[in-house]
């Protein structure tokens, strides 16, 4: 695997591709949590129309030949994102499960994630053991991240189409997601927006933190995208992934006059 | 421990156990043709129907849950054979689900909640034991009495109709707080029936034949916010 710009540079210590058949590593740094077999649980979150449910379709299509996945949604109507999945054909159609969020999208990834909790654990007794388990929440606002009791890793999801400056308004998803993608990045000279401008300033907002400028129709992007997971589950499988609550609200920079 | 922050805890909604993923029968209503100008009737007619019922099986459940051994069985048989409808079954043992995963982190070791991984009747559905049993078993466990389990589980259900309701019904959200209070009286009356019950064997078993219809519409409701 290429040396890639999203892959912390702990990853390259143990090879992602082999992450299916290796057994978990012993060895790790300190901290690290002891090696786990259980699904890595991964979150996609962001506004709503951003590409989210385009982002799961996109991971099953790369990987479910070789990992064992499920999907859990989330969304205002019971099973729309859910319908989209299964008409995609990229899993069984049993292997996607919808939750109903009782108009809270937001409270079903943070807040209170029984019901969330119950469909991967639902999941994972039907079809385990499973590689990979992702949850997509249901279109909200900046704001909206998961619960680190629900997913081991997170993806915040915004596209060009929402403009240029929205990934400089920051946020938890935007600043501390442990993957942030701008998406549809082929509209770019549709709707007037500079790409490399709105990843750079994405960067700024994230200090060593990933960004990835996605196109479901620019392989190179969809290959990278892909192989983050893989890393990831790496990670997860070798102990060394520690979920991270993106944290509250972007502290805001201008200065305070002191007392 | 007296119970009494126990009680507040579990009549809270914004205790992490899943519970505003339900409507209490009101999104079924609703796409049935209920009014806003009818929610006050529903709400005295299901502390009439299903939610004494509920109320009274959560206090059984507590009894059951102070005696050595616990056997939920019994209480878990009588529920679920008076909630004649699978979807609310289903929605009541996803439900309870909620508090068991909360009963398991704050009282895994007491009998009334260990004894719960044996409350459903094997080879029925549903294989998880319905919510009123949970709470009774966690009722159990943190000291809360008869009375304020029985008021929590009766006022549990009141505010989920009426929260559901100013997402279903928009209107102004005080008058929920109203519909709520002028419920008092059969909510009281309430509370001295599922006291007064002493054996599985006399849990009401009112019919509610509306809702019942409604729920089993409901998984068909392809627009649907609430489980049930």
């Amino acid at each position: 695997m290429p040396d890639s710009p999203l892959l912390p540079s702990d990853a390259h210590a143990s090879s992602a591709h082999s992450a299916h058949t290796s057994s978990p590593q012993s060895t790790h740094a300190h901290g690290a949590h002891p090696p786990t077999r259980r699904a890595l649980r991964v979150g996609v979150a962001g506004p709503v129309g951003t590409g989210k449910s385009s982002i799961l379709a996109t991971l099953c299509g790369q990987l479910a030949d070789s990992l064992a996945m499920a999907v859990v949604t989330n969304d205002i109507y019971t099973d729309e994102d859910a319908r989209f999945l299964r008409s995609a054909g990229v899993l069984p159609t049993d292997r996607i499960h919808a939750v109903e969020t009782g108009a809270c999208p937001h409270t079903a990834i943070r807040d209170d994630i029984s019901a969330n909790l119950d469909a991967v654990e639902d999941l994972e007794a039907a079809h385990g053991p499973l590689d990979v388990v992702l949850v997509e929440s249901g279109g909200d606002n900046l704001t909206a991240t998961f619960s680190p009791a629900l997913v081991d890793a997170q993806i915040f999801c915004l596209d060009v189409a929402g403009g240029g400056d929205v990934a400089r308004k920051g946020g938890p998803g935007i600043r501390g997601a442990d993957l942030l993608v701008v998406n549809k990045t082929d509209l770019a000279p549709y709707v007037g927006v500079d790409v490399t401008r709105m990843v750079a300033d994405a960067r700024g907002a994230r200090d060593e933190r990933p960004v990835l400028a996605l196109s479901k129709n620019d392989p190179d992007s969809v290959a990278e995208l892909a192989d983050w997971l893989r890393d990831t589950l790496a990670r997860h499988r070798a102990g060394t992934l520690v979920p991270r609550d993106p944290g509250p609200m972007a502290p805001h920079s201008h200065p305070h006059p002191r007392p | 421990m007296t119970g009494e922050l126990a009680t507040l805890l579990l009549c809270d909604g914004r205790l992490p156990v899943g519970a505003y993923t339900y409507s209490a029968g009101l999104e079924p209503a609703v796409a049935a043709g209920l009014t806003r100008d009818q929610v006050p009737g529903l709400l005295r007619a299901r502390l009439r129907t299903v939610s004494v019922t509920e109320a009274a099986a959560a206090v059984l459940a507590l009894r059951a849950g102070l005696r050595d051994p616990v056997d939920h069985a019994p209480v878990q048989a009588a529920l679920a054979a008076r909630t004649p409808t699978a979807p609310l079954r289903e929605a009541s043992a996803a439900l309870g689900r909620g508090v068991h995963r909360l009963a398991r982190r704050l009282a895994a070791d007491h009998p009334a909640v260990a004894a719960l991984e044996h409350a459903a009747v094997p080879g029925t559905a549903p294989a998880r034991p319905l919510r009123p049993i949970v709470t009774g078993a966690l009722a159990a466990a943190l000291g809360v009495g008869e009375a304020a389990l029985a008021r929590t589980v009766l006022y549990d259900d009141l505010q989920t109709v009426t929260s559901a309701a100013l997402k279903l019904l928009p209107g102004d959200p005080l008058d929920a707080v109203a519909w709520i209070l002028a419920c008092e009286p059969q909510l009281e009356a309430a509370v001295a029936e599922s006291r007064a019950v002493t054996s599985a064997d006399s849990l009401p078993a009112r019919s509610a034949p509306l809702t019942e219809q409604w729920a089993l519409e409901h998984p068909h409701n392809e627009r649907r916010l609430f489980l049930a």
